[in-house]
């Protein structure tokens, strides 16, 4: 599948992700890469779910797109995750700027869990590759 | 984020001689805008990122693709930059005593320079400002962050806000 270049993506154009059950697999191996902590047993530590909704997005229908680099982001933690919950997410693009290697890509995004509340919620910016020229490998 | 235990932890607390445990947590009141701690280093390997790749499912060419990445300006591999975030959270730990957080509101970030192979990170975090808030028994703590690589160049940096308790009275 070839990703979505610069040029492909649209302003307004929103995406839903398929969605994935938080287990104490997922904090354990968090846990342990980081060194991060939990508040408790049951606790899925709040930067897990921002790492997870990456990853949701590639299982989205829609292909990835050619992200050359995420620039910033700020985000919200709205309501705790529970080891068990099962979290999506939904993104938004709202501005894109053109650059002279790529281009800028502004999205929002917000997690739900299994009750559709939003768990967390903030802004990614993205440099993303501008389509290669036709006959380039 | 940062360690928020609910009760007192092993490694937080020690026994002292009347049998009591002593809470060693670090209060909003304790903590002083101006503050500044510096973590130990951390390398970040090839591990890291593969494991990274494997927990979030990320698996973009640029962190996962070592034959496309030597063609690009970066010329190899790359670490997400969510990788880098999480692991200065876990530096934070080591870096000065856990706070008494009871929660991790949000944060601003930036991505300036991308964290290779072999590179080894560290963090400076400096508190910033403290808020109290209209419930007495809790405040907010903004911290200023600033990832650093093996030449000190910033790789990453931004605030994050925290909900840290206060002391009881009485």
């Amino acid at each position: 599948m070839k990703p979505a270049f610069f040029e492909d993506i649209v302003v307004g154009a929103a995406q839903e992700t398929p969605a994935l059950t938080v287990t104490e697999t997922h904090v354990n191996m968090y846990l342990g890469l980081t060194r991060d902590m939990a508040a408790d047993p049951g606790a899925v530590p709040e930067l897990l779910p921002l790492c997870l909704t990456t990853g949701l997005g590639w299982r989205a229908p829609q292909p990835p797109p050619a992200v050359l680099a995420f620039m910033g982001c700020e985000w919200h933690t709205v309501r705790p995750v529970r080891v068990g919950d099962t979290i999506y997410s939904r993104a938004r693009t709202v501005t894109k700027r053109t650059m002279r290697d790529g281009g800028v890509v502004v999205e929002e995004r917000e997690v739900l869990d299994q009750h559709d509340e939003v768990v967390q919620r903030g802004r990614f910016t993205f440099l993303v590759a501008k389509r290669p020229p036709a006959g380039a490998a | 984020m940062h360690p928020r235990p609910s009760n007192v932890l092993a490694g937080d607390a020690v026994v002292s001689y009347a049998g009591m445990a002593v809470d060693h947590r670090r209060f909003f009141d304790d903590i002083a805008v101006g503050e500044e701690y510096e973590s130990p280093g951390r390398t970040v390997t090839e591990s890291d990122i593969v494991l990274f790749a494997g927990l979030s499912g990320d698996y973009n060419v640029v962190h996962t693709d070592a034959e496309f990445m030597k063609k690009s300006v970066f010329g190899e591999r790359i670490a997400h930059g969510l990788l880098g975030l999480a692991i200065q959270a876990g530096l934070f730990t080591r870096a000065t005593s856990a706070y008494a957080t009871l929660a991790f509101l949000g944060l601003r970030w930036k991505f300036k320079a991308p964290i290779k192979i072999g590179d080894t990170i560290r963090l400076r975090a400096r508190v910033l400002t403290k808020k109290e808030t209209s419930q007495g028994d809790r405040g907010i703590i903004t911290l200023e962050r600033t990832v650093l690589n093996q030449r000190d160049e910033v790789v990453q940096e931004g605030e994050t806000d925290l909900m840290v308790e206060r002391r009881r009275r009485g």
